[in-house]
């Protein structure tokens, strides 16, 4: 039995650093510290993987040598006009090197599923520009925190506990203790609540918590936390304010709190279902903070106006600078999809939907990225790594993603996998494989090997590398 | 006038930059067959993609048709400065790019960022148009910068972000995001507009005929005026007048029909 500790996490974009595992015979039996996403990833990565490569052949997926399946992904690949290559976001920073090696080298689009997640983001922050930091500068000394379009207690499990509200910072204290009375009085409210209803036969609906006043731990001169969705999320329950936006209108309340700061008066009475009032006092507790930050997720990215609403809260942090200091930081959803970005970045220039089919890399999303050439159809192949496009993307897209050859580089029984004409499945990165991650704030930390992979299973890095050096050999034959 | 006749439908996005009249002046038709054209990541002879028949001489202010679809060809006239470009079906994305003069006409549709960029010339499109019409590169703050846009279709969204100087006018819908960071020069909605419009604006002028569901917080009423003026051209209204964006300090000014705005009527108490 080994127990080995300082594992890193991967699975969400927390990439937690502080795991330990126990080992007995090349199986993790144990898992310590991580949440319950992290802990199922360690314990049963296993269940369901494949081991084999697959080939279709008259329609049918068969098992086939990893050679004979690498040399079938290059003839794709060197063959295709417009091969698409795309995930990235679940897989090490050398296998993505190698990857845009492989893009570079068969004149393809290669992007990675910040397309579909925190791409506007992006966009924003090219307009607009970031003032953010690192997790552990948080940790110590924000004392605002605020989370917009995002619901950290399910998506990112240990993020409030590590690095916010109930973490014990050098400048701040934590307000476990706090959360945990108030929980005690809201369960008895709930359950008092439930069973009047019953007793009752009455279902009221829950009324919305606005026009009531900010409550008082607002004004203490505490870290405290103020949650803006469009639904009351567990995130929100352990929050001190919860601002409830109707849906699709974050833009105009993002807007409206950057006139609020700089003394603008508006002419509404309510912005996005919330009193103006409100707006006012939300407003003051943001400039009087000593320091605040600013997460957003995907209700924000992924909502209507998209990067301008990014572009609004970049700039409603960049006008709370005048006053105070305030900070931004968007909440990466896989584990090392910043590395994808950082990786992107620093080969092409560009963070994603990079387009390299002309030798040199050109980047306009809406144009060059995944979702759209697809819907216009305009690729002949593709290359998944690490996602699973097939049960995510919109029908229209996801058809035309399986009308042209696919090659999944995935251990892991997807619908993508399922569909795919070749399929590899490789070791999986940060239990059977080492690398690099990088965590949401841009810290590089690396990917340990725990156990030996199955012998079939190379690393992604390894796989990509064969696909490549096959894909040189076709060429230089070709030439 | 040369006329381009594509020889087969195309799948991959060609890359149509050398399709300007720049390019092709004082060029015999071997020479223009021979320049190179990017289908995906494949090189390839125009010739090779295109039938070329030249009908008169070349000259400075030549004309160049596309006779069929040239959905999928992106960047034709991009930096041309002067001559003509008709074509007869649709064309494809950044259609005069950065165009410094000349004109371009599409009989069918135009894909997104038709007129990025452009200092001068005119560009006029009979059926719709995609977004992002006469905005600026990504990243950048530098959209359109003169010359004029029409389109007698709709359009998507963002038309006019960035927007430095030039008119575009739509004869139908807009999408979300009109003259989003627009600085100056004049936008003309003869449909209705989705919301957002002149969304962080410094300055310019957004005409609205049609309806709109909302005006952001962030603009103020100013007045409700009888007419506006368009390119010397007078527009009977009457119209609210709104100012923003205040959020950006803006100047930029939002004129929206009273009569198909009624829902606006509460804003006159402000007046």
């Amino acid at each position: 039995m080994t127990v080995i500790s300082h594992i890193t996490c991967p699975v969400c974009g927390d990439f937690c650093d502080d795991i330990e595992v126990t080992v007995e015979d090349n199986v993790i039996t144990d898992v310590k510290n991580a949440c319950a996403v992290g802990a199922a990833r360690f314990l049963n990565y296993a269940t369901h993987r494949r081991t084999k490569p697959l080939i279709r052949k008259d329609g049918e997926l068969v098992e086939a040598s990893l050679d004979e399946a690498i040399r079938k992904s290059a003839e794709i690949l060197a063959d295709a006009t417009y091969p698409l290559l795309f995930g990235w976001s679940s897989t090490s920073c050398e296998a993505t090197r190698v990857g845009l090696e492989l893009a570079e080298e068969v004149g393809g689009v290669i992007d990675n599923t910040s397309t579909i997640c925190h791409g506007p983001s992006i966009l924003g922050i090219q307009d607009i520009g970031i003032s953010s930091c690192t997790l552990g500068q948080l940790r110590h000394r924000a004392d605002l925190i605020f989370y917009w379009g995002s619901n950290p207690w399910d998506a990112h499990p240990r993020h409030i506990e590590r690095y916010t509200m109930f973490t014990e910072g050098r400048f701040q204290r934590s307000t476990w203790r706090k959360y945990v009375s108030r929980l005690g009085g809201t369960v008895t409210e709930k359950r008092l609540q439930r069973t009047a209803n019953l007793l009752l036969d009455h279902h009221p609906p829950t009324p919305i918590e606005t026009g009531q006043g900010l409550p008082y731990t607002m004004f203490q001169k505490k870290r405290k936390m103020v949650v803006a969705d469009v639904r009351k999320t567990r995130t929100a329950e352990a929050a001190d304010y919860f601002l409830q936006v109707e849906p699709n209108r974050d833009y105009e309340l993002l807007q409206a709190f950057r006139m609020l700061i700089r003394d603008g008066e508006l002419d509404v009475e309510e912005v996005a279902g919330v009193p103006v009032e409100l707006l006012e006092e939300v407003a003051d507790v943001m400039i009087g903070c000593e320091l605040g930050v600013f997460f957003f997720g995907l209700g924000l990215t992924m909502s209507e106006g998209r990067h301008r609403n990014i572009d609004a809260a970049l700039s409603l942090v960049r006008d709370l600078n005048q006053y105070t200091k305030f900070l931004i930081m968007p909440m990466r959803g896989h584990f090392n999809v910043t590395g994808a970005n950082v990786v992107f970045t620093w080969q092409t220039g560009y963070p994603f939907a990079v387009d390299l089919s002309q030798g040199f890399p050109r980047y306009n999303p809406g144009e060059t990225s995944t979702i759209d050439i697809l819907r216009r159809r305009e690729s002949d192949a593709a290359l998944v790594i690490g996602s699973d496009p097939l049960a995510h993307f919109p029908k229209k897209t996801a058809q035309n993603l399986i009308k042209n050859p696919l090659i999944a580089i995935d251990p892991e029984l997807t619908p993508t996998t399922l569909m795919a004409d070749v399929v590899i499945p490789p070791a999986y990165v940060g239990i059977e494989a080492e690398g690099t991650a990088y965590r949401m704030d841009h810290v590089p930390l690396p990917l340990k090997k725990i156990v030996d992979p199955p012998e079939t299973c190379l690393s992604d890095e390894e796989i990509l590398r064969r696909i490549l050096n096959e894909v040189r050999r076709i060429r230089r034959k070709l030439n | 006038m040369i006329i381009l006749t594509p020889k087969r439908s195309f799948t991959v996005p060609v890359g149509g930059e050398c399709i300007s009249p720049d390019t092709f002046a004082a060029k015999s038709t071997s020479e223009m067959a021979n320049l190179p054209v990017w289908e995906g990541n494949k090189k390839r002879a125009l010739g090779h993609l295109f039938r070329i028949e030249l009908k008169t001489a070349p000259s400075e202010s030549l004309t160049i048709r596309i006779r069929g679809d040239a959905g999928r060809i992106r960047r034709i006239g991009a930096k041309m400065s002067s001559g003509r470009i008709v074509i007869e079906g649709n064309a494809g994305m950044h259609l005069g790019e950065e165009m410094n003069g000349g004109a371009i006409t599409v009989v069918g549709n135009a894909g997104s960022w038709a007129g990025s960029r452009m200092k001068k010339g005119t560009i006029e499109i009979k059926g719709d148009a995609g977004h992002y019409i006469g905005a600026a590169y990504r990243g950048s703050n530098k959209g359109m910068n003169g010359g004029a846009i029409t389109i007698y279709g709709n359009a998507g969204n963002e038309v006019g972000c960035f927007m430095r100087k030039g008119l575009i006018k739509i004869h139908g819908d807009v999408g979300q995001f009109t003259g989003i960071h627009m600085k100056n020069g004049t936008i003309y909605i003869g449909g209705d507009s989705e919301v957002r419009a002149g969304a962080q604006m410094l300055g310019g002028k957004i005409v609205v005929l049609g309806r709109i569901p909302s005006i952001l917080p962030t603009f103020t009423i100013d007045d409700i005026k009888s007419r506006v003026k368009i390119d010397g051209e007078k527009v009977e209204g009457p119209f609210y007048r709104f100012l923003g964006d205040l959020a950006e300090n803006g100047n930029g000014k939002l004129f929206i029909s009273q009569k198909q705005n009624t829902h606006l009527t509460p804003c006159e108490r402000f007046l």
